[in-house]
């Protein structure tokens, strides 16, 4: 008797002593990922106050990282870091001089009104914002290069407190580990991976804690989820059949199809369409035969995102069997470069990370023409 | 002489080549067929003879015509011109390892290209790709290959030792590569990927003109092929013994340089630059004819061009998905393991040179 209830008691308790340490584990997981409050959208960083400083934490930051976390300390200039932190880990906030590797950085530095902390970018013949192009033109701010070719020297010479920087994958690390051994902070910036596009806007709040604005931040993220759902809602409520799209060109014989997990089905999906793909998914874009694609296409209502087709000849230069399409042929075709600066630069890929309400009315205005009869185009333009 | 003799030993009767060559015509036919029939889209047979007839429905058929036919002929005409101008290339040179771009024609190709997806800046260079057409890169690549084959066959004509050519050749090739690479080094992420998407091949991008372009070009070279059969011949003797038999060395060089370069050259410019045919095919036609008359071999390659390459067509459209894989993988993953087993099935490869 006394055996059979002692192997259930023994059961019980390692079960319990068990349990015991994964809450610990999982208590332990939560201090640099904290559970996401309530509003939260982004999947790729987490912003919390923990003693004087705050705790930012990058997830998984560029394509195919998995449980890859940089945890990086904002301590406030002349308060003391904590002390486990490392010193690559600790920047003092706020941030005077930053380097942005990416467009989509600027719009949300600007929002903030720190564009004057802006150092150096690369690419800054892309540059489509008019303060920054001209900051730009007369060297306030430098080219710093990209990838392989970042200028470690230009950057030293800056002297930046914090470099922004954008990386496809693992090995854009390597480009900048010269600088960083020499004691340039770098974050790297995830917000190209959000497939949530008010998660991708919400990157501004990492922009908040640098420069101790976060109630700037907080309450600009705020208005644009407002505007983003209530653009949402508004095509919810109104009955209408979801026409569908296609998106992007060829290159050659093969079409790489943006899968449907991504940022722009997303949008595509708030704004009352269906993306032809929009039941594949992939964490990157996927190369289908033109065939398959063609034939997947003559469904296709509006062929949106046309790379950088300007108008319906470039699209027919390019791959006449295209104009077969009915999408074609009815005109149908719109594409993101109605703001572009005559250096290449597109407005789509600079202020539109933080403004997804806009594409999305920009969106929901092509696909149903009755619905925002007052609304002029943003970003995008009928191709002609 | 051990090449002489080595011809007459292996040699096949004569109806056993007539019935080679009866096959060859029929697997040509029956992979050419196959490849309209397989594709990324599911579509009955019944609906693709009858789309031949205008009865099939109006995109079954815009498929057939305008996407599968063009390839398929395509995929025939660019197997015959690369294997027949790798089978020229090892003649000539008298070297197993010759192929179409031992000249550097597709080097040459690949910078034309290089300058103009790498060359400009950003917007125009979407623009290459997305923008205006698709001309470009084939006006661009037949300007490179053939600046490279004039310098060739400038050389060609004022030296006579051809190992000297052949060294040329792949400096030339090397040196052009190296270009392209530091351009390839200062290019965007976006320009990469339109470069390296153009050095993986594609068969099926040819518009209707292009297509007409590229087989009055490799009909012209097949053509000037078999008029210079004797000439090939005679090469695999030696020159000198080529010229003494009264035929002019560095002429018929320049003539067989020149047909080469319209062949590889019209291949490149039209669909990128397509490995390992030129060199693979030609060995298995030796292998299966069993002779270095290039009599046989001429005609041989031209066929079994043909099939390789739309056999290569079909597995690279992975029939049923639609997913697609890069031609140029799917020659060379096809063709070595049969290269290498023609190779170490039979050991004297020398002798047929």
């Amino acid at each position: 008797m006394c055996s059979k209830t002692a192997i259930p008691l023994f059961i019980v308790l390692s079960a319990f002593f068990i349990s015991c340490i994964n809450n610990k584990g999982v208590r332990l997981d939560e201090l640099t990922v904290p559970a996401k409050n309530s509003f939260a959208h982004a999947e790729r960083f987490t912003v919390h106050k923990k003693d004087s400083c705050t705790i930012v934490t990058i997830i998984d930051p560029w394509q195919g990282a998995e449980k890859v976390r940089q945890v990086y300390y904002l301590v406030e200039r002349g308060k003391n870091a904590p002390q486990n932190a490392e010193a690559s880990q600790i920047i003092y906030v706020p941030v005077r001089k930053i380097i942005c590797m990416s467009s989509t950085h600027l719009a949300m530095v600007s929002a903030l009104g720190e564009h004057r902390a802006i150092s150096g970018i690369s690419g800054t013949n892309y540059i489509f914002d008019d303060v920054l192009r001209s900051r730009a033109d007369s060297g306030q701010i430098v080219e710093v290069g990209y990838d392989s070719e970042i200028n470690d020297e230009v950057i030293l010479k800056t002297d930046p407190d914090l470099i922004m920087m954008y990386g496809i994958g693992l090995e854009s690390a390597g480009y900048v580990g010269k600088i960083s051994e020499l004691g340039v902070k770098i974050m790297f910036n995830a917000d190209y991976l959000e497939t949530d596009p008010l998660g991708k806007a919400e990157w501004i709040k990492v922009f908040g804690a640098l420069f101790c604005k976060e109630n700037l931040a907080d309450s600009i993220f705020q208005a644009e989820v407002i505007s983003y759902n209530s653009i949402k809602s508004s095509i919810e409520e109104g009955k209408f059949s979801r026409p569908s799209v296609l998106l992007g060109l060829p290159f050659r014989d093969t079409w790489f199809v943006s899968p449907g997990n991504s940022y722009i089905s997303t949008i595509i999906s708030d704004a009352g369409g269906k993306y032809l793909w929009g039941e594949y998914e992939s964490s990157t874009s996927m190369p289908f035969s033109l065939e398959a694609v063609y034939m997947n296409s003559l469904n296709a209502d509006y062929w949106l995102n046309a790379g950088n087709a300007t108008s319906l000849a470039d699209i027919a230069a390019l791959e006449p069997r295209l104009t077969r399409l009915p999408c074609y042929t009815s005109g149908r075709i719109y594409n993101n470069t109605k703001r572009t600066s005559p250096g290449g630069g597109n407005d789509y890929w600079e202020s539109g990370s933080l403004n997804p309400h806009i594409i999305l009315k920009d969106i929901a205005s092509i696909l149903h023409p009755g619905l925002f009869r007052e609304h002029e185009l943003y970003y995008y333009k009928k191709l002609n | 002489m051990e090449t002489a003799q080595g011809i007459k030993l292996q040699r096949r009767s004569g109806t056993k080549v007539r019935l080679i060559f009866v096959m060859f015509v029929f697997l040509l036919a029956f992979f050419f067929v196959l490849d309209l029939f397989l594709g990324s889209v599911n579509i009955k047979p019944a609906d693709v003879i009858s789309s031949f007839f205008g009865n099939a429905g109006s995109d079954i058929r815009t498929i057939i015509m305008q996407f599968r036919l063009p390839k398929a002929v395509t995929s025939v005409f660019v197997g015959m011109a690369l294997s027949l101008s790798g089978l020229q290339m090892q003649a000539i040179f008298r070297n197993p390892l010759a192929g179409p771009y031992v000249l550097g024609v597709s080097s040459g190709a690949s910078l034309g290209v290089a300058i103009v997806i790498l060359g400009f800046s950003g917007s125009v260079v979407t623009a290459g790709i997305g923008g205006f057409g698709n001309w470009i890169l084939v006006v661009s690549a037949w300007v490179g290959a053939g600046m490279v084959m004039m310098l060739i066959m400038f050389i060609s004509s004022r030296l006579s030792d051809i190992m000297t050519i052949l060294i040329l050749g792949i400096m030339l090739a090397s040196g052009l590569s190296a270009i392209v690479t530091i351009m390839q080094y200062f290019s965007s992420e976006s320009m990469l990927k339109a470069y390296v998407i153009w050095t993986m091949g594609s068969l099926g991008n040819l518009s209707s003109g292009q297509l007409k372009v590229l087989v009055i070009s490799v009909s012209a070279g097949v053509l000037l092929s078999i008029l210079t059969i004797k000439r090939l011949n005679a090469f695999l003797l030696g020159e000198n013994y080529a010229g003494s038999m009264g035929m002019n060395v560095k002429s018929s060089r320049t003539i067989i340089f020149a047909c080469t370069s319209i062949l590889a050259g019209s291949v490149t410019a039209f669909c990128g630059p397509i490995g390992f045919i030129g060199i693979a095919v030609p060995h298995l036609v030796r292998n299966i004819f069993r002779t270095s008359d290039h009599a046989i071999l001429v005609p041989g390659s031209i066929l079994a061009g043909g099939i390789v390459m739309t056999v290569s067509d079909i597995i690279s459209q992975l029939p049923g998905s639609e997913r697609l894989l890069p031609i140029n993988s799917v020659t060379s993953l096809i063709g070595i393991p049969v290269v290498i087993w023609i190779i170490l099935r039979k050991r004297n490869n020398t002798a047929m040179f």
